[in-house]
């Protein structure tokens, strides 16, 4: 199976450390939801991966590529969209999308087709030239995420994709990214709605305080549920469950 | 104990100034010690000049003299446009920047109140920043000798309070007659043409080609030598107010105070339907070349479309085109001066004219770049795709530099016809200065938000002297080289160069200046 993402020993200190040691994989055809509590790491960790934030130590490969060593050929491959969209309010999303192709180097032709293509998906051809700045939150995520896609990314990193979105859209959304895994892409996400990392992802990873606290596939990550710390079973099946009992006993080993 | 019961006029109004005042502090942030150091100092000095004035004019009497009224009724008309500039823009921005208006017309107090809180913290501001200019000027004098001269304290209180009114009148008839779509550019546009305004009616000799280049001052003033001057007798209020007769000075502010009450109490409503009716308005429009954009291919490459996205972005930013719009303005009587005696072959005026057009193209640069360099909105975009940082810097100075050329095409190339070596001086001073602040705003850059623009909002103040030092000296090389001394333009142009090099930053250097930010 082709590695799409490695990381190897990743630790970031701002003021208090962010990111300890951490290690993750994501394989190519596979989406990752990485899961924890607010100031868990999760941002900064996918920040680091993108190349936005300088990690202290540690390895990042993206599909083979050292995005330390050669940031511009990992960025080439890669798409980032974070929780805020990141749009211009006085463009229109289809001047926003040409921007976005041309920092890429993307062939105009090309690229025009795609930025059409990828708005009448995403139920937005009839504001394509229209400003962004009267946009709700979540057209501007989708304008945002159309951005993301214009390239045609192997990796796709994204930081609470769903915020903003109406059921309709979250769907059309979750579809796309299903798409990308099923061509091949691996995406890495994080959310705080258990449900979508529940339904969508292929692996889970959960972390607190820096630390990735466990890792695998719902079935593994209940079956490690159920057996409990010392044996004893948590007694929960649910992600949730799970998650909630994880963190506190992160919060509780810290405290 | 609280000072005031909530919801009260008096309650909203100190939430209002609280907020400006951390707005203010946010936009200085990291400017602490040395900013107060700065106005300390600043303040000083005007302070001394304050005293040194008090001292002169102690035993000076100002009299109630045609001449005088004239004088201070100028003075009341340059400062009321001034203000009604400032006042206009805040009115009308205003309705569009929601900040905490949805919170408070959705909240029980009614809108008609929170209008007239909205409207004295507007009048506040403009009177704080008057007030910040004159106080240490004037109250030397108000000690030593002249109480009565206290009345300009309520002079300018009474304008600020009566430009608001007219601001916010004028922001609403225009919203009423070209819609919300429009009125926060036209607003922009014309408070621009008003701060300019009273400069160019002064200079109106010199824009319709009269031989002397009298300002209006100076025509009103020998008018009144020759006695041909008969103010009527409520011109002479401003004047009498300002030396503290109390009627005068009780009639301008309640007449004033009257007024503002009557806009800001009226208006209310209308003002709570309008802000509703931006939200979203202006973003309906198509964009006006949707047709155009239709067929038209899309840019290629990292540089040509970052500079397209830049140039789109500085054409609708309608403050920003304001601001640039005031400086042009500024600009025409100088470019007229400049091609008269471009036309009649010389002229100290000429070499004077090369130079200050040179150094206003340093400074439109200057700002231009600051707006594409420091206030990129989606920084983090730039920093995940794979084109070079290098690339995206020279796309955005091109994007800075290209509005400045469009501007000086024009007057230029007429300058270059009457006198192709006086032209083609000037052209290469103002490429030159531009380019010079261009660059200087690459080396200091510090992330900043764009609606910032006036103030720069944290910009290095190092840059921004460097870059008005730099645009100085190359705006005296150009002149000295126009006037026909070229080879003593090299000494400006020298020092100009090392000033460069001494600002010079590697990309090391402005990538570890942006990370600490």
């Amino acid at each position: 199976m082709t590695e799409a993402l490695i990381v190897r020993g990743l630790d970031k200190t701002f003021t208090k450390p962010a990111v300890m040691d951490l290690d993750l994989t994501v394989h190519a055809g596979e989406l990752y939801a990485l899961l924890g509590p607010n100031g868990a790491g999760k941002t900064t960790t996918l920040r680091m991966v993108a190349g936005l934030t300088k990690p202290d130590k540690g390895e990042i490969s993206i599909f083979g590529i050292d995005a330390r060593a050669d940031p511009a050929a990992a960025k080439a491959i890669t798409a980032w969209a974070p929780d805020e969209a990141m749009v211009y309010d006085r463009l229109t999303p289809l001047e926003y999308l040409e921007f976005v192709a041309g920092l890429w180097n993307i062939e105009p032709k090309a690229a025009k087709a795609r930025a059409e293509a990828l708005l009448a998906k995403l139920g937005l051809a009839a504001e394509a030239r229209t400003r962004c700045e009267g946009f709700s939150r979540g057209m501007k995520q989708k304008v945002a995420l159309a951005g993301a896609l214009i390239h045609d990314p192997r990796l796709l990193i994204l930081d609470e994709p769903l915020t903003g979105l109406d059921a309709a859209a979250a769907r059309l959304v979750k579809d796309m990214l299903q798409d990308r895994v099923r061509a091949g892409g691996a995406v890495i996400l994080t959310t705080h709605i258990l449900e979508v990392a529940e339904r969508m992802a292929d692996r889970i990873g959960i972390i607190a305080g820096g630390r990735l606290l466990a890792e695998g596939t719902l079935d593994a990550l209940r079956a490690r549920a159920g057996e409990g710390p010392k044996g004893e079973g948590w007694g929960g099946s649910t992600l949730e469950d799970v998650f909630l009992q994880l963190t506190a006993t992160d919060a509780g080993a810290a405290a | 104990m609280r000072l005031a019961a909530p919801g009260s006029i008096p309650w909203l109004l100190a939430h209002e100034m609280r907020i400006a005042w951390r707005n203010y502090r946010a936009g200085r942030a990291g400017k602490g010690a040395r900013g107060l150091i700065s106005l300390i100092v600043v303040g000083a000095m005007m302070l001394g000049g304050g005293v040194l004035a008090a001292l002169g004019l102690r035993e000076v009497e100002v009299p109630i003299h045609p001449i005088s009224i004239s004088i201070a009724a100028l003075a009341t008309l340059v400062v009321f446009t001034l203000m009604l500039s400032q006042t206009l823009s805040a009115s009308s921005e205003a309705l569009y920047e929601r900040g905490d208006l949805d919170l408070l017309f959705s909240s029980p107090i009614g809108p008609a109140k929170v209008l007239f809180v909205r409207c004295l913290g507007v009048a506040g501001g403009v009177i704080t920043i008057f007030l910040l200019g004159v106080t240490p000027l004037l109250l030397p004098s108000v000690i030593w000798g002249h109480p009565g001269w206290i009345g300009v304290f309520g002079v300018l209180g009474a304008l600020a309070l009566a430009s608001t009114a007219v601001g916010l009148l004028l922001a609403m008839a225009l919203f009423a007659l070209i819609g919300p779509r429009r009125t926060r550019t036209v607003a922009q546009v014309m408070a621009a043409l008003v701060g300019a305004g009273f400069f160019l009616v002064s200079q109106a000799r010199v824009i319709l080609g009269e031989q002397k280049s009298d300002s209006l001052f100076a025509e009103i003033t020998r008018q009144a030598m020759e006695g041909r001057l008969h103010p009527a007798p409520i011109v002479s209020l401003p004047l009498r107010a300002m030396l503290g007769e109390p009627l005068p000075l009780t009639a301008l502010l309640a007449g004033s105070a009257g007024l503002f009450a009557l806009a800001a109490l009226t208006l209310g409503r209308r003002f709570s339907d309008a802000a509703a009716a931006t939200q979203g308005k202006t973003a309906a429009r198509p964009a006006r070349a949707s047709r155009g954009q239709a067929r038209r291919a899309f840019a290629a490459g990292p540089f040509l479309a970052t500079l397209r996205k830049e140039l789109l972005l500085i054409a609708r930013d309608a403050s920003l085109l304001s601001q640039v719009l005031l400086r042009v303005l500024y600009l025409i009587p100088v470019a007229l001066v400049l091609s008269r005696n471009a036309a009649d072959g010389t002229g100290t005026a000429l070499a004077s004219g090369a130079g200050v057009v040179a150094f206003l193209a340093g400074q439109v640069a200057g700002s231009l770049a600051w707006i594409t360099l420091s206030a990129e909105e989606t920084p983090d975009l730039l920093a995940v795709s794979p084109a070079r940082t290098r690339t995206l810097r020279r796309a955005k100075l091109a994007a800075a530099l290209i509005p400045v050329a469009l501007i000086l095409v024009a007057p230029i190339a007429a300058l270059t016809w009457f006198m192709p070596a006086a032209g083609l001086w000037t052209a290469l001073g103002a490429a030159l200065a531009a380019w010079s602040s261009g660059l200087i705003n690459i080396w200091h850059q510090r992330p900043g938000k764009r609606s910032d623009f006036k103030r720069r909002g944290g910009s290095s103040w190092m840059a921004t002297i460097a870059e008005m030092v730099v645009s100085a000296l190359l705006a005296g090389a150009t002149g000295i080289a126009v006037a026909g001394f070229w080879p003593w333009s090299l000494i400006p142009l020298g020092l100009a160069g090392a000033a460069l090099l001494s600002l010079r930053r590697s990309d090391a250097q402005i990538a570890r200046n942006l990370r600490t930010r």
